[in-house]
Parts: structure tokens; C-alpha cells; sequence
């Protein structure tokens, strides 16, 4: 009853509900997150909206009496995208009594990810680093919470299936992507489904950093496919866009990986970008209750740990679906074990999440010891002009079949 | 008064060669190497571990390609991927269950055939072309580890290195994987300080100074470039796995990628071509300072309560750490070797200066 209750209510007034239980008594210890993130150099398109999204969220439970009575405190650190800083970081916030980290950075993690393993550690690493991390039975401290890059474009798949009324054969598929591992990842599962719904795959690969994509799209010109899907990074959608406008191709065929914001969509043209399709593990837009109450109660109150516009960012909204699930995780932590939270009891919080969804933020949330990814959905919307649109429900398609080639991977991680 | 002679004065060849001409000198080694000893139990092991193992390591690299690029002056904009050949070499090896000594040294000899192979082609030509040769191997190697699952480990591109042993020993506390990357660096060390004293050092000088005048002295200069790049390159692929056994844990193409190889030339340059103290303090700056700048400008931003976005305060280190190589090579253009070589001098002789003018 009480879990399901939860599941329907934010993370926030949940944890109301808690702190009027338990006697308001002062916080002594704090719930410390560390955040080491990459502030200046390749990731700083996403992380001062995540960094400030989770400090906003803190913000807002801490306001609400914290989880059972401790503050949660937010620690936020510059690596510059290097991995040795980002073990500095590690080592540093260890020592300082931290016990989650999250890095925003796949090099970083990476690099982190053996001293997360033997230190006994909880690594949130949602959308960056090794994709089969979600299999917890290898990667037992880390947590992935969101779809892998796999599932992601096998959902693509499974919307563009029913975009073509559930029969994909003769059709083709283009597929542009970074030539390097970020965009190579999804490749042998496309080509996998590729020959099990008879559809012809294009690749494009388009190289470093991704400015250059003139080739690319004369190719596609050329090859006509009925739907590119992009794995491509912020800018790269721009010159995408460009190239889309030049060659002849609509927009409203292009079906981008989740790094694709407002930002790039004002780069574009707001208006030239109607059409356009992202992936999605959450949802666009500051409609939604969770958001609204940071406008009002943190914002309304002057305590916001940034300046405003960067609310009305669908990056900010993913860092809210970051922190809300780590948040609930150490609520649950701390309703199970009580404070302070240790890394086992925060593993243990986390894989007790069960359909949790932040009150329609994203797909309702059931994280296992299996399963580290929560279950891996997501949902297709479209840029109508002002706003993210839902163009389906939150699905998970080919799930066997991703799963399988994850453990195939994460089968390889271990050295003995 | 601090060197206790005023100046080096040579009566025989043999005090010519000496590797510590100044007895202060060989005093001030033999007490850093004490303190380098003792550090584990005088240093916190986040210092130790975060700090001072990388800076040693990366010591031995920028050691390394100071080999070749100071000594034997071709410059090199490659050094990562070399690196990346000796650690993915090496890791597989010990994967595949050969003791990590012989791990070590088959990661050594796969980069020194490597980095030589691309010196063949590199060696006709010279200067600025000789750097763009050496940068096209660099992205040959990015494009190869990206492009290769079975050498980087599939498609999230991680290799875990097994747990790193000598002896039969495994190494796994920090203090042990301390003492390893002192011990490479020390042994890279006095590899380079031996060099200045031998004929291969000499003739590497000679071929830096000018080739075709070496050549007339009788120098191959082709067959020493070679030698150069062959022996920088043992030194890096040695290096590049040691950082990965005892520092990273395991490889990723990010780790040896071309901003990377800037970075340690940047090491090189800044600490002083040709340089062994310059090696160790070059890395020390460009490794350890933004962490240090980063640490001060937040405490400095805290104790004049200052309000400052968290991107300003990552952005502010990276500006003052900028600024900071420019001072350096502005006052001394020779890098941070020549500044301490500069004061070194002027204390040699001091208070007595006057009467050698």
C-alpha cells in the first residue's frame, strides 16, 4: 500500500509524508552526493543543467524536512573531462565521508568504475559509460538508472515500426552516428534487428566532431532512406539540420538520441525545427508537476542554485529524472536502514525501487539487483514549435534480445 | 655559501664525467629519494595515490619524450598513441596469463617496434612535418582503437587490467603501487642521467643541434634518430602500461587520446627540453595545477564569500592555470628545468659574484 502510494506521489511530498512520521528533529548529518562533473570542457552542454537540476531538487526536499530529517547535500566539482582529475575527485569525496558519485562523463566513469567496484561504492550512471553496466549482477555498485544507448535505439525502432503500421520490410533505415564508441555502440544490435524485421540498414558514420557532415547527407540524398536516427551530440544536430535543409530531407525523419535540447533547437530555428523527434527517458517540457513545484517553491523563494532559463531545458528536466530516482533510492535507504546511508543500504534502496515514476516525470521506475537500468524506457516526442510533444507511451521493445547482448558484454568485464 | 665551491672547475677527465659535478647536488638526490622512500608513511594516501603515483608516472613518460624530442630534438606528437601500443599490449598479455614482468617489457618492445616503424616513415622529413607524421600516427591509433573491439575490449571500449604483480607478489595496497611507479621513474631516471655521459647521448645532441652537421662528424644521424624514437617509445609503451596497472585499472582509448600527447609535450616544453628536473616539475604543473588552482580559487572564493556559479568557479582555475604556463615561459622561456638551473648558478657562487666579474 505505502509503496504504491509512493509511486504515484513526487519524490518530494513522499518524503513529507515521512518527515511528518518521524518528528521534525534536527538534521545532524547530512546525505551527501558527489557530484563530480565536467564544468569546462567537452560535457558543459549538459552538466550545469543536471548539476543545477539536482541541486534544485535537494533544495526542494531539504525544504520539505530532507529524507527522515537529514539534509541531503549536494557536492559539485570540476574534472574538466580528464580522467586522472576525476579520480582526484573520487579519492577526494571518498575520504569526505561521500558514498554516491556521479560523474556525467563517460571517460570519467570509466576511469572511476574499477574504485567504485572495489571500493564498494554506489556510481549513478545514468546515459553515460559502459552500456551493459546495467546488468548488476557483474556491475553490482553501479547504477545506470535510464535506458542504455541499446534500448534507445531499439525503442527508435519499435516507433518507427509502428510509424509504418508495423511492417518494416523494404524499408530503409539511416543511421548517422559519431564514429567513435558513443556512436558505434548501437550498430550490431540495428543490424540484428535489421535482419529480423527485413528492414535495409544505411550507416553514416560522420567523423569527430561531428562540424563536418556534408558527405553524409549527399549520401543520404542519394540513398532516400524513409528515417534517419542520429546518434549524434548537441551541435551535431545543428549542422545535421543544416545539411537536411540543403539536401531535400525532412526534418520530421530525423529521430535523434536524447542529446538533443532547446538550445540546439533555438540553433536551428525554433520554427524550422517543427518536426523534429528526440528519444526520450523523460518527459520534455515544464509541465509537469515535479517541475512546477521547483518554479514555485524553490524559485518563487529566491533559493534557486542557478539562474532561472536553465529550468526550460529538457536537459534540466533529465537531471530532475536523475536525482529524483537517487533521491528516492537513499529515502528508501534510510526508511530500510535507517541514517547514515552506507553504500550497501543505498544499493539496497535502489534496487527496492519499484514503480516509481517522480508523478509523470518518466516511465514508472522498477530497478532490480538484475537489473541496474530500471526497465529502460523511453518514448519518441516532437518539437511542435514551443514544446516537446509525446508521440507514443513509454515502451521497451526488443528487451530480450538488448538483454542478451548486454550480459554477452558485461560476461567480458571480468578478468578472470 | 650554500654549494660550498664557487664554480666547477675540472682538473681531470674523470671529474669531467661525473654524474653529480657539484657535491650539493648528489646531497639534495639522495635526500628527495629519502623523502620519495618515506612518502607513504609522511604523505595521506589521497595525496599519495591522487597525486604524487600519477605525477611520477607521468614523469617517466615526459622522460621519455624528452629522449626524443629534447635530446634528440624531433619533435613528437604521438607520444600518447605510443603509450596506448605498450599499455594494450601489456594488458593483454597479462590477460592472456604471462607475468606482469614479462607483460611489461612485451608492452615496452610492441611500442619500440611500433613507435620505430612510424619513425621510418617519420624520419624523412624534419621539423614542423616531422610533428604533422608523428600527429597522423596519433589518429591512426585513435582510429584503430576505436575501431578494433577485440584490442579495446567491445563496444564500451574498457579494458580491465588483471591485478598487477611482481615477484609472484600481488600489489594491491597503496603504499605497493606507490613504490612501483617510484621505482620505474627512478630507473628512467637514472637511465637519462647516465645518458649525457655516453657516446649515444653525445651523438644524440649532435644530430639535435644539426643533422647534417653530425653527419659530417661521422654521426648516422638516421641510424641515432632511429634509436631515439625506438628508445622514447620502449620508455612510453613501459610507462603507458604502468599507468594502467597501477593507477587507471583498466584502458580506454580516452586515456591515450591526441589531447593527451599535447598535454605531455606541453609537460616537456614547459618543464625544459633536454631537462631532468624540468621533467618532473613540468609534470608536476600541467598535471597537478589545475586540481591545486581549482582547490585554492574555491577556498579563496569561499573565504570572501564570494557567490559564484558553479561554472565560473571551473572556469576561473582554467583561465589563472593558462596564465600561469605564459608567466612561466615568459620569464623563462627554457622552461622551469632553466629557472631552477638559473638559480642554482646564481646561489652557486653567491655571495662571492662580484669577484668573478
Amino acid at each position: 500500500m505505502k509503496l504504491t502510494t509512493y509511486s504515484r506521489n513526487l519524490a518530494a511530498a513522499a518524503v513529507v509524508g515521512i518527515t511528518s512520521l518521524t518528528p521534525a528533529f534536527a538534521a545532524e548529518g547530512t546525505i551527501k552526493f558527489g557530484l563530480c562533473y565536467d564544468l569546462s570542457k567537452a560535457y558543459t552542454f549538459i552538466t550545469p543543467q543536471v548539476a543545477q537540476a539536482a541541486q534544485d531538487l535537494a533544495t526542494l526536499v531539504n525544504s520539505k524536512g530532507g529524507i527522515g530529517g537529514h539534509d541531503i547535500e549536494v557536492i559539485v566539482r570540476d574534472h574538466g573531462n580528464e580522467p586522472q582529475r576525476g579520480i582526484e575527485c573520487y579519492e577526494q569525496l571518498k575520504r569526505e565521508g561521500v558514498v554516491v558519485f556521479d560523474m556525467l562523463s563517460t571517460p570519467v566513469s570509466i576511469a572511476v568504475l574499477p574504485r567504485v567496484m572495489k571500493d564498494k561504492n554506489i556510481l549513478i550512471q545514468s546515459l553515460v559509460g559502459r552500456g551493459d553496466a546495467v546488468d548488476g549482477s557483474v556491475f553490482t555498485q553501479i547504477f545506470p538508472v535510464g535506458p542504455t544507448y541499446l534500448g534507445q535505439a531499439a525503442n527508435d525502432i519499435a516507433y518507427i515500426k509502428e510509424q509504418f503500421g508495423g511492417d518494416m520490410a523494404g524499408k530503409k533505415i539511416g543511421f548517422a552516428y559519431l564514429d567513435y564508441a558513443f556512436g558505434q555502440e548501437p550498430i550490431h544490435l540495428l543490424e540484428t534487428l535489421a535482419e529480423k524485421e527485413g528492414f535495409e540498414l544505411a550507416l553514416y558514420p560522420v567523423p569527430l566532431p561531428g562540424s563536418d557532415q556534408a558527405s553524409v547527407w549527399t549520401k543520404i540524398r542519394r540513398d532516400k532512406p524513409d528515417y534517419v536516427m542520429a546518434w549524434l551530440l548537441a551541435g551535431g544536430h545543428v549542422v545535421a539540420a543544416k545539411e537536411m535543409k540543403r539536401n531535400g530531407f525532412p526534418i520530421d525523419k530525423y529521430l535523434s538520441v536524447n542529446w538533443l535540447n532547446e538550445v540546439d533547437i533555438a540553433n536551428i530555428g525554433a520554427e524550422a525545427a517543427i518536426g523534429i523527434k528526440r528519444g526520450t527517458n523523460v518527459a520534455g517540457g515544464q509541465d509537469l508537476p515535479i517541475i512546477q513545484k521547483i518554479i514555485a517553491e524553490v524559485y518563487g523563494n529566491g533559493k534557486g542554485a542557478g539562474p532561472e532559463e536553465k529550468i526550460y531545458d529538457v536537459y534540466y528536466n533529465t537531471g530532475v529524472g536523475i536525482y529524483s530516482a537517487a533521491f528516492e533510492a537513499a529515502r528508501l535507504a534510510v526508511e530500510q536502514s535507517g541514517y547514515p546511508v552506507t553504500p550497501e543500504s543505498m544499493k539496497a534502496g535502489y534496487e527496492s525501487i519499484s514503480g516509481f515514476d517522480a508523478n509523470g516525470l518518466f516511465a514508472p521506475l522498477t530497478v532490480t539487483a538484475a537489473d541496474h537500468g530500471g526497465g529502460g524506457k523511453t518514448r519518441v516526442e516532437m518539437w511542435d514549435g514551443k514544446t516537446w510533444v509525446p508521440q507514443q507511451e513509454w515502451t521497451a521493445a526488443y528487451s530480450d534480445l538488448i538483454w542478451e547482448l548486454v550480459r554477452e558484454s558485461s560476461s567480458k568485464f571480468a578478468t578472470e | 655559501m650554500f654549494y660550498r665551491l664557487s664554480g666547477v672547475r675540472h682538473s681531470s677527465y674523470v671529474s669531467d664525467r661525473r654524474m653529480f659535478q657539484v657535491p650539493a647536488d648528489r646531497n639534495a638526490v639522495i635526500i628527495l629519494l629519502m623523502i620519495g622512500l618515506a612518502a607513504p608513511f609522511l604523505i595521506p594516501s589521497l595525496y599519495l595515490n591522487s597525486y604524487v603515483l600519477p605525477w611520477l608516472i607521468w614523469t617517466a613518460a615526459v622522460l621519455g619524450l624528452n629522449l626524443v624530442t629534447g635530446w634528440a630534438g624531433q619533435l613528437h606528437l604521438g607520444y600518447a598513441a605510443v603509450m596506448a601500443v605498450g599499455a594494450y599490449s601489456a594488458v593483454h598479455a597479462a590477460r592472456f596469463g604471462i607475468p606482469w614482468e614479462f607483460a611489461l617489457l612485451i608492452g615496452g618492445l610492441s611500442s619500440s617496434v611500433i613507435g620505430s616503424l612510424f619513425a621510418f616513415t617519420a624520419l624523412r622529413v624534419k621539423g614542423l612535418y616531422l610533428a604533422l607524421t608523428t600527429l597522423a600516427m596519433q589518429f591512426v591509433m585513435d582510429w584503430v582503437l576505436t575501431h578494433s573491439p577485440t584490442i579495446t575490449g567491445g563496444s564500451h571500449a574498457s579494458l580491465q587490467s588483471p591485478p598487477f604483480a611482481l615477484l609472484g607478489q600481488e600489489i594491491t595496497s597503496d603504499a605497493g603501487l606507490y613504490y612501483v611507479a617510484l621505482g620505474w621513474c627512478i630507473l628512467v631516471t637514472i637511465f637519462m642521467l647516465n645518458l649525457k655521459r655516453t657516446g649515444l647521448g653525445r651523438a644524440w645532441v649532435a644530430v639535435r643541434e644539426k643533422d647534417f652537421a653530425a653527419a659530417i662528424l661521422g654521426v648516422n644521424s638516421f641510424y641515432y634518430k632511429l634509436v631515439a624514437f625506438a628508445a622514447s617509445s620502449f620508455i612510453a609503451g613501459v610507462t603507458g602500461a604502468i599507468l594502467v596497472a597501477t593507477f587507471y585499472f583498466l584502458a580506454a582509448p580516452e586515456q591515450f587520446a591526441v589531447n593527451v600527447s599535447i598535454q605531455v609535450l606541453a609537460m616537456v616544453i614547459i618543464g625544459g627540453l633536454g631537462s631532468i628536473i624540468g621533467s618532473y616539475m613540468g609534470a608536476a604543473l600541467i598535471l597537478l595545477m589545475p586540481g591545486v588552482v581549482n582547490q585554492v580559487f574555491s577556498a579563496f572564493a569561499g573565504l570572501i564569500g564570494l557567490e559564484l556559479s558553479i561554472e565560473t568557479l571551473a572556469h576561473i582555475p582554467n583561465a589563472a592555470y593558462g596564465a600561469l604556463i605564459v608567466i612561466f615561459l615568459m620569464v623563462e622561456p627554457l622552461g622551469l628545468g632553466k629557472l631552477y638551473a638559473n638559480i642554482r648558478d646564481y646561489l652557486m657562487i653567491w655571495p662571492f659574484d662580484q669577484l668573478k666579474k
